[in-house]
């Protein structure tokens, strides 16, 4: 038997997310978990939009990106909700601590995964766009804008989902705790939520400041009308980020 | 290659490790024996980088485990107790992400998955998923995933659990002919398995270290004192005992 290598060796950091990322991606589908949430959400999102498309006959992917918003409340907390807390359950989470990866590394790979999940699920959408194109002649930039928004919004979702699954051991209530919070990023820019919490307390102006600071429906919105504001953009992978960097930093207290 | 000095772990007001001393080098194969919550577990955990220390240094080949934690996962081989693993994956899947994980790939990374698989007899299982194996072998392939990047510090907790009396006498010759120029430390609640396997003996109660020896050393004990090994280790427990309550 040759003499045991000294020399540490461990994956690159971009070479570990990759590894962490195919890992959970095929953990997706080699459970029923990707199949039906593909299948599910396709069918659920298709059938609004058509049954829309078909009410008014505009040649607009707007109704399908409304429905969209709500929709990911309850579809992307069912992806995020197993990915640390399954590993708790399964104690699977000392396997990922005791490899040679920084636990950056195992967030962005994990947060990767369920992304290129719902990146799928957007993909799959496509066949939409292309019978729009056929009918007639639609807004491609609105269109294109629209997805951007998409992802954008499903990346906050599962960054904020990826982090509360793991605070916590059980799926359940990872799964009730991202939507709650999904509920509170949506519902607190609706007009008529900013109006309740304004008219309770109208010196503290708390909707309005919660709708201006919190919501992300309103950077949304900007996306569907077409407008890819800078600042929009920099919202949303900020926050999302932050929820990441919050991950690594409980992940790594959570050894302790 | 092990260095471990005046370590302590407390769990709030639980102290499970207090004041652990002791160094490993290389060649040397450790046994750490003791009762059910002794510490063996968490110092395993501690010298893995799992768990930090409450105070102490622990050190692998050189490198701290706190302050350069991700070079010593690099340098260690580390079966859990549980042996957590990645259930829906198939066991060659699960040791070629390991392996690239730890920094292979290429004929290397092929080399070492022939290797561990040969060493812990996985062909027949290779194609299977990790919940479809049964107990012995999902030993041997925790097992495997701890050896596959040839480290040169090997930390294993409860090794035999699961294995029948054959596989038993397999893992220990395999131990045998893996430990030159290796340091490895194995927990086990068998007296009779650790003095089969170990060159020494570390027994552990309620946090402390209560012996010390090499298996020389206590043989001569033993013969001098017309004492069994099972004698030696319980008089150590025993008076480890007396000494903490004379304390209290």
């Amino acid at each position: 038997m040759s003499a045991p290598s000294n020399i540490p060796r461990r994956a690159g950091f971009l070479t570990g997310i990759r590894l962490v990322c195919g890992r959970e991606l095929s953990a997706f589908f080699d459970s029923a978990i990707a199949y039906v949430y593909l299948i599910s959400a396709l069918v659920l999102l298709s059938s609004l939009f058509m049954n829309e498309f078909f009410l008014t006959g505009r040649l607009d992917m707007t109704p399908f990106f409304d429905s969209l918003a709500p929709i990911s409340i309850f579809l992307l907390p069912a992806v995020t909700m197993r990915l640390w807390a399954e590993d708790k359950k399964t104690r699977t989470f000392e396997l990922w601590m005791t490899l040679p990866m920084r636990p950056g590394q195992v967030v962005l790979g994990k947060f990767g995964a369920a992304l290129a999940l719902y990146g799928m699920f957007l993909a799959g959408t496509f066949p939409i766009v292309i019978m729009l194109m056929n009918l007639g002649d639609p807004d491609l930039g609105l269109i294109a804008s629209g997805y951007l928004g998409a992802l954008l919004l499903g990346g906050l979702f599962l960054a904020f989902g990826t982090f509360l699954s793991g605070l916590t051991g059980d799926q359940i209530v990872a799964f009730v705790s991202s939507v709650l919070c999904g509920f509170l990023f949506l519902s607190t820019g609706h007009p008529k939520v900013v109006a309740v919490i304004d008219g309770m307390s109208p010196e503290l102006g708390a909707g309005t400041w919660l709708a201006d600071h919190v919501a992300a429906l309103p950077h949304y919105e900007n996306f569907l009308r077409g407008l890819i504001k800078l600042s929009s953009i920099v919202w949303f992978v900020g926050l999302s980020s932050v929820f990441l960097w919050m991950n690594t930093l409980f992940v790594e207290k959570d050894r302790s | 290659m092990i260095r471990v000095q005046d370590v302590t772990r407390d769990y709030g007001n639980f102290r499970a490790v207090d004041s652990v001393s002791f160094s490993i080098g290389p060649g040397e194969i450790v046994g750490f024996l003791g009762p059910n919550g002794a510490g063996k577990s968490t110092l395993l955990k501690m010298l893995c980088t799992y768990l930090p220390p409450s105070s102490g240094t622990l050190e692998i080949v050189g490198h701290d485990v706190v302050k350069d934690s991700l070079t010593v996962r690099s340098l260690i081989g580390y079966l859990p107790e549980h042996n957590a693993l990645f259930e829906t994956m198939r066991v060659s899947k699960l040791l070629t992400f390991i392996g690239k994980a730890r920094g292979l790939s290429g004929a290397l990374l092929e080399e070492r998955i022939a290797w561990v698989t040969q060493a812990m007899t996985l062909g027949d299982v290779l194609k299977n998923k990790v919940k479809e194996c049964s107990k012995g072998f999902r030993q041997r392939i925790g097992l495997a995933c701890a050896l596959i990047h040839d480290p040169p510090v090997i930390l294993l907790d409860e090794p035999t659990h699961g294995l029948d009396p054959l596989q038993v006498v397999a893992f220990r010759d395999f131990i045998h002919e893996l430990s030159e120029d290796r340091a490895i430390l194995f927990s086990s609640h068998i007296l009779a398995e650790v003095a089969e396997i170990s060159d020494r003996l570390l027994v552990l109660q309620k946090g402390r270290l209560c012996m010390d020896e090499t298996m020389q050393e206590l043989t001569a004990r033993g013969t001098k004192e017309n004492l069994s090994l099972e004698q030696l280790v319980i008089r150590a427990l025993e008076q480890s005992s007396q000494a903490r309550e004379a304390k209290a």
